[in-house]
This record gives structure tokens, C-alpha cells and sequence, in this order.
């Protein structure tokens, strides 16, 4: 049935998503689906009978003056679309999120980079000590820059998906769109993780300031602590979002005009809330939490704190989003 | 094996087709399937020439279509005549026996 559906989506996938030629397509594949199942009645193979249903579907030119259509059906296209393969699809998702821990790694090594000094501080002797530590800062920010590098440049192979317009068939839509999907819980607990770890830096560092005076621990260590977690928690955060924006970049190739545009899987890519005043207070919330934040941090100068309105935001918008979104 | 020449049959396409719903109601494929029925196999309706006709009829207004579940529990589009397709249908009935009788003439036994 599978068959069906795809012989069906591809003949459809160009033509313009009108009411007529929905209606035309959803007709045809109730009668298509009929005549399946009384093949398989009759004792016929599967494989038979997808056969004997494509064989006698007959072709779109019989339906096209009806449907107003005839213009789009003869001269197929008016701007070429590069097909986007299954493989490539799926080859695109792995190096996406491949390129993304690695971009999620430079910015690690960029944010522990000021830490790495503090290490080496009173621990040895004190030209080896300002001649390591140098050599830790710099060292790992070169890391971070060949690693944002190397990853830019494999993403530039894919650059073509947002350069041309681009299409997808309707399996490779439906499996991108399942696998996404799949992906959502992984995708959620990176996030969260990541967040959580922007934050729980605090403990820690207070625990250790509270229980020690000052020694190596207390103050080289522990700083360096702080940046490890924050930098695993942006990493995190980085990674989580880079595989599904690679879903999202596939699912919404196909022209919204065309029917292929409105396939089930990709429509659901607009948030619709369900409730109209949640509706209105989310249309305002990023640029609200926006002013909270320069306002407070203005105010009070106290930068090192005031980012965490954006992970707490973020985390309250996906609340919000989970909560009171209705499928489209 | 002489295979009917769909040139000709697609003028009476609308007159099978309103024969078959001037006595029951009905949907594509019971129609598709009664037609290879009663022509025993020698014609086969494609789906997409079903739908063309189906449209074509529907804005003529020779023909309804509404919304019935089936007895699977599957949603339906049935479609049924109207009186402008009845009376469409006993004009097309008249021409095909003048037709007949003309061609007739013609054809060697």
C-alpha cells in the first residue's frame, strides 16, 4: 500500500496545491486503494497487484484540462528543482549533526580556554607556569578555530540545499519527518542537560568556597570547574539542536505551493497554540525576555549572572510549546 | 485480439457510467468494477479517466457527489444522478441507436 501511496505523492508532487487537485488525488487513491484490496482478495501477491493497480491507473494528461491543470502537466516545472535523493537526505542528517558536535566542541574549547592558566598557577615553578599556561590558552584555542574550520567546510558541501530549490519525495519526506520524531526525547534531554549545566555551576563553586578556605583546590581547580560545565552545557546545547535543524532544513525543501509542498510531514512545521491568549503572549515573549534582560543587566552590571534569563527562557518557551500546541 | 479503441469509447464514457448510477448509487471502483463486469473483461475503465468523467459530469451537473462510510469504516465519496443526467443520458441513449443504425449501414458481415 506503501507502493501505492508514493506512485501516487511523486505523479502529484509538482502540481499546485489547489483544493481540485487535492480532492483529485485523494478520489484516486481511494479508488487505487479499493481495487488493491480486492486484488489481494482474490489471492493475488502483493507485488502483483501494486502492479495491476499502477499498470491500469492511466496517466495525469486524462485529468488535467478537468482540473485546470493541463498548463503544469505538459510543460512540467518552471524552475528545475534539484532532487534530493533518500541517501543524500539521510546522508545530509548524520554529517549535520556529525559538523554540529564539532562546532559544539570548538565552542567547549574556546569557553575553557581562559580557565586552562589558573591550572598551572602555583603549581610549578614560575616561568614554566606562565609558559604553560600560555601555551594551554592558545593551544586550545587553535583546537576550537581547526575544528570550526573543518566543520564549515564540510558543510559547505550542502551549501546547494539552500543555494537551488531543492526537493524531496514523499518516502523520503514521511521517513525524515518519522525519524525526527524518534529524535525529539534525545534531542530534549540533551537540550536539558545542557541547560542544567549553564546553571549547576554554581553549586560546586559555593560548596567548595563554603567548605575550603582557600587552597589549590578553592582557587584553580574549581574555577576551571565552572568553565568545564558551563562549556559541556553549551556543547550539549549546540549538538541537540543541529540534527533536528536538519530535519527541519530537508522537510521544508519542497515548494509550498506545490502539492508536495503540503505533504502530511512537512506541514507541521508552523506552531498553532490552542489558546488565544497564550497565542498573544508568546507572539510578544522573545522580545520580552529581551528587554528583561538588558534592562536588569544594565541596571545592576552584573553580566556575569544575567544570562541565565536565556536558558531559563528557553526552557519555559519549550514548556509553553509542548503544553498548549495543537497539531496544524 | 481487436481491443476496443478508446477514441471511440470515450464519447460514451459519461453514458456508461450514468447507466451504471441510474440504478444505484455508487463509488469508483464498484463502478470501474461493474463496467469490466458487464463488458466481460472486453473494456477496463482507467481510474484517471473515471475521475475525469466524475469531475467533468459533476460541474455539467449531471451528477452529485457526497460523503458516505463505508461498511470498513472508510469514508466514501458516492456519487448519484441527477434529473438534468437522466434526461443527458436518454439523449446520449437516442444518438448511439441513430449512430448504430447509421454505421451499421457500413460495416461488412
Amino acid at each position: 500500500m506503501e507502493a501505492l501511496r508514493n506512485y501516487l505523492e511523486n505523479m502529484f508532487a509538482n502540481l499546485p496545491n489547489t483544493p481540485e487537485v487535492q480532492r483529485a488525488k485523494s478520489e484516486l487513491f481511494q479508488m487505487m486503494e479499493d481495487k488493491y484490496t480486492s486484488l489481494i482478495e482474490e489471492g493475488k501477491k502483493e507485488n502483483e497487484a501494486i502492479g495491476i493497480v499502477i499498470s491500469e491507473f492511466g496517466n495525469l494528461n486524462e485529468i488535467a484540462d478537468s482540473l485546470g491543470i493541463s498548463n503544469v502537466v505538459e510543460h512540467p516545472q518552471g524552475i528545475e528543482r534539484r532532487h534530493v535523493s533518500k541517501e543524500e537526505a539521510h546522508h545530509y542528517v548524520i554529517e549535520k549533526s556529525h559538523c554540529s558536535f564539532l562546532t559544539g566542541l570548538g565552542v567547549f574549547f574556546c569557553i575553557i580556554s581562559p580557565a586552562l592558566p589558573s591550572l598551572f598557577e602555583d603549581a610549578l615553578p614560575e616561568q614554566l607556569e606562565d609558559a604553560l599556561g600560555g601555551a594551554a590558552f592558545f593551544g586550545s584555542i587553535a583546537i576550537a578555530v581547526a575544528l570550526f574550520i573543518y566543520s564549515a567546510s564540510k558543510m559547505k558541501n550542502w551549501s546547494f540545499l539552500k543555494r537551488y530549490p531543492c526537493s524531496i519525495d514523499y518516502q523520503t519526506a514521511d521517513e525524515l519527518y518519522k525519524a525526527q520524531k524518534l529524535n525529539n526525547s534525545t534531542k530534549t534531554l540533551h537540550f536539558i542537560i545542557g541547560v542544567l549545566l549553564c546553571i549547576l555551576w554554581l553549586i560546586p563553586v559555593s560548596i567548595s568556597d563554603a567548605l575550603v578556605e582557600s587552597s589549590y583546590l578553592a582557587d584553580n581547580v574549581m574555577p576551571c570547574i565552572m568553565f568545564l560545565m558551563v562549556g559541556i552545557g553549551v556543547m550539549l546545547i549546540i549538538f541537540s539542536l543541529g540534527k533536528d535543524k536538519a530535519y527541519t532544513t530537508l522537510l521544508g525543501l519542497n515548494d509550498q505551493k506545490t502539492v508536495a509542498g503540503n505533504y502530511e510531514s512537512t506541514k507541521s512545521r508552523e506552531v498553532v497554540y490552542s489558546n488565544e491568549t497564550i497565542a498573544n503572549i508568546m507572539s510578544v515573549y522573545w522580545p520580552t525576555v529581551r528587554c528583561v534582560y538588558l534592562i536588569w543587566s544594565f541596571l545592576t552590571f552584573d553580566w556575569l549572572i544575567t544570562w541565565i534569563i536565556w536558558p531559563v527562557a528557553a526552557v519555559i518557551h519549550s514548556l509553553v510549546k509542548k503544553n498548549f500546541t495543537e497539531v496544524a | 485480439m481487436v481491443e476496443i479503441s478508446s477514441d471511440i469509447i470515450r464519447g460514451y464514457n459519461d453514458t456508461i457510467i450514468l447507466f451504471l448510477l441510474s440504478e444505484a448509487p455508487s463509488y469508483g471502483y464498484e463502478i470501474s468494477k461493474k463496467i469490466k463486469a458487464l463488458s466481460e473483461d472486453k473494456y477496463m475503465i482507467k481510474e484517471t479517466t473515471l475521475y475525469s468523467a466524475f469531475n467533468r459530469m459533476e460541474k455539467n451537473g449531471y451528477i452529485e457527489s457526497y460523503a458516505q462510510v463505508a461498511e470498513n469504516g472508510k469514508k466514501r465519496t458516492y456519487y448519484r444522478i441527477t434529473e438534468v443526467g437522466m434526461r443527458y443520458y436518454m439523449e446520449k441513449c437516442e444518438e448511439w441507436k441513430l449512430t448504430k443504425d447509421v454505421i451499421e449501414r457500413f460495416i461488412r458481415k
